[in-house]
């Protein structure tokens, strides 16, 4: 799956990050993305996350959490994983601390491509709990990059 | 028994993560539950997994959750649950456990008549004629502004004189120039939309882009209104094709289907189907022209009856424009008889309803008697769809009033001899017809006679339901 690796790959996939609120991991976010070229100005892309989740909240379940964004700043539709060391609050479905990030990252004028298509299958994913416990017991990037690439395909 | 058939829209303003989540966990609430789910998703990409009429047909009940439009009012009269697309992911079970329990409310149109009328209109009936009456009318509404805009246009240039826009000629105007190649390029593209739009309402925008070139090769090629029906359906139905063709893709190839294949082989299939077609099309087209243009000579009777009963058949459908067209097209070639025949007959179905709501106030309602009024400005611009509304009510009887109406208009305007130069406009071109006087008599007489034929046939069934109130009264 070209289009997975593309979207997916170890660059962005970051670890055990020691951060304490939700803005700051819009923060990072932003910060990765503008540093990647993902985007171009951080700005605009935490006002486009935090807009979102003013909408209704991105907190899923189990300590999972799907920010998103769609906004001019962005350049390439990408995800991006953040793993936390301590979980935080999210206001999510289940009221559990979130401790697993995908942040799904949409150009404004998307058209209907496949990278649209692979990013929503990411979301269709985290539905099934088996792909979220194996997420939550993955060791390393390789594990995390080869769990999504079996689960979407698998769905 | 059978098992139980749900079916589902989910959708999300970004359409990228609670769209897919919610159907993803509706489906495996379902499988659980050990009932059928079809789940249709409005996300970014698009409507996928789109719900047919056959589908809500069979459903057993439906359940929307979304946070924004998933146009609810197709569900009509079938068990609805609505929620916020949050709660198709946290509760997918619940809610089919509902639906299975028969706990859902049955959902009714929050909206105004006309809608449940005209969902009525699509549901009643032969469903396949529905649907191809459906495509072409989509292709008809969108063609109309062009034909109104640009007709009217030519028109106001034809008011500087009937050569005013010939830079060669001594009454040469700019403004005329220019409105009249202004106005020309509206009717240029009137067959290309015509096709677009009917491969539009088939095949979504696939089947518009196909229809757009095909429209444009039945237009260039000479095969006109017809060639553009033609070419609307065959996009239509080669992209539907191609769609079934390519339906063993893996769902990942969506993209490039939309964006490449659909639109490189829509193209070329009809193209080359356009190909083979345009000629054939072309000689039928030209041969129904000359067919009415015959009749002009040898018996502006049986021609005024035609071109009478074509224009206020389905007024401003069809029918109407393949009258309508022939007018245009021979006007192009100098023949300006003709279309003052088809002008006074689209003219006539609108001031009828109008005179009739004046001359018979009281069997008609206030709202009836304002769409009466605006008929006579209606009427006046050539815009038979004014009349539209009084037929819809009564069809059988209305119709054939304003054919025989429409007919004695352009029977006595082909027995005056009257030009019309304008292909479009109504009285507003009246300062360049020749015979203006007789034009306007002729419209008049059709109308009136219309009118109090409308106006009886309304007084008659005031009366007949009176006579069965009474009845019931004394019974």
């Amino acid at each position: 799956m070209n289009t997975l690796n593309t979207l997916f790959s170890e660059q962005n996939i970051l670890l055990n990050e020691s951060i304490s609120s939700q803005r700051e991991v819009f923060i990072k976010i932003a910060e990765h993305c503008v540093s990647n070229n993902i985007a171009i100005s951080t700005e605009e892309l935490i006002q486009a996350l935090e807009e979102r989740e003013v909408q209704s909240t991105t907190g899923f379940i189990d300590g999972f959490a799907i920010p998103h964004a769609k906004s001019s700043s962005i350049q390439i539709p990408s995800a991006l994983i953040i793993t936390l060391s301590e979980g935080i609050n999210w206001n999510s479905m289940d009221q559990k601390a979130v401790k697993f990030i995908i942040a799904l990252l949409i150009p404004e004028n998307a058209e209907a491509t496949t990278h649209l298509t692979a990013l929503s299958n990411i979301s269709r994913m985290l539905i099934h709990q088996e792909i979220r416990e194996n997420l939550l017991a993955a060791q390393n990037k390789q594990q995390i990059l080869q769990l999504i690439n079996e689960s979407i395909v698998s769905i | 028994m059978s098992k139980i058939k749900i079916i589902a829209a989910t959708g999300c303003p970004t359409g990228i993560a609670h769209t897919f989540m919610a159907a993803e966990a509706l489906k495996i609430a379902a499988k659980k539950l050990n009932v059928d789910i079809k789940v249709e998703t409005h996300g970014q990409v698009g409507i996928q997994n789109e719900l047919s009429k056959q589908d809500i047909q069979a459903a057993d009940g439906v359940i929307i959750a979304a946070d924004k439009d998933v146009f609810a009012d197709r569900f009509k009269g079938k068990p609805v649950i609505d929620v916020p697309v949050a709660k198709g992911i946290r509760e997918a079970e619940s809610l089919i456990q509902a639906i299975i329990d028969g706990k859902a409310p049955v959902f009714k149109d929050s909206k105004n008549d006309a809608s449940s009328e005209e969902s009525e209109e699509y549901t009643s009936g032969n469903s396949f004629g529905r649907a191809i009456y459906k495509h072409l009318m989509n292709g008809v509404s969108h063609m109309l502004p062009f034909v109104v805009g640009g007709g009217v246009l030519i028109a106001i240039s034809f008011l500087f004189g009937i050569h005013s826009a010939d830079p060669n000629h001594e009454t040469y105007h700019p403004i005329a120039k220019f409105l009249m190649d202004v106005g020309g390029i509206g009717f240029q593209l009137m067959v290309p939309i015509l096709a677009a739009f009917i491969g539009d309402s088939i095949a979504k925008r696939p089947g518009m882009v196909a229809g757009f070139i095909g429209g444009m090769m039945a237009s260039t090629g000479g095969a006109g209104f017809l060639g553009g029906i033609v070419a609307g359906f065959l996009a239509g139905y080669v992209i539907i094709l191609l769609s079934k063709l390519l339906s063993g893709l893996s769902q990942s190839l969506e993209g490039l289907k939309a964006i490449f294949l659909y639109p490189v082989f829509g193209i070329l299939i009809t193209a080359l189907c356009m190909y083979f077609f345009v000629e054939p099309m072309t000689v039928i087209n030209e041969g129904m022209k000359t067919f009415l243009s015959n009749f002009q000579g040898a018996n502006p009777i049986i021609l005024g009856l035609i071109v009478g009963c074509m224009s206020a058949f389905d007024m401003g459908g069809p029918i109407n424009k393949a009258a309508y067209v022939t007018g245009t097209a021979l006007l192009a070639e100098g023949n300006m008889y003709f279309m003052a025949g088809v002008s006074a007959a689209c003219i006539t179905p609108p001031l009828v309803t109008a005179f009739a709501t004046v001359f018979f106030k009281k069997y008609f309602n206030q709202s009836e008697r304002n769409a009466g009024l605006i008929n006579f400005i209606l009427g006046s611009t050539h815009i038979t769809e004014g009349a539209i509304p009084f037929a819809a009510k009564n069809p059988i009887v209305v119709i054939p009033i304003l054919m025989l109406a429409s007919s004695i208009s352009a029977i006595l305007t082909y027995l005056f001899n009257v030009q019309v130069p304008a292909p479009h406009g109504g009285f507003l071109v009246l300062p360049v017809v020749t015979g203006a006087f007789q034009w306007v008599i002729s419209i008049l007489i059709g109308s009136l006679v219309g009118a109090l034929a409308f106006g009886f046939a309304r007084k008659i069934s005031a009366q007949k339901k009176d006579r069965e109130n009474n009845l019931k009264q004394s019974a």
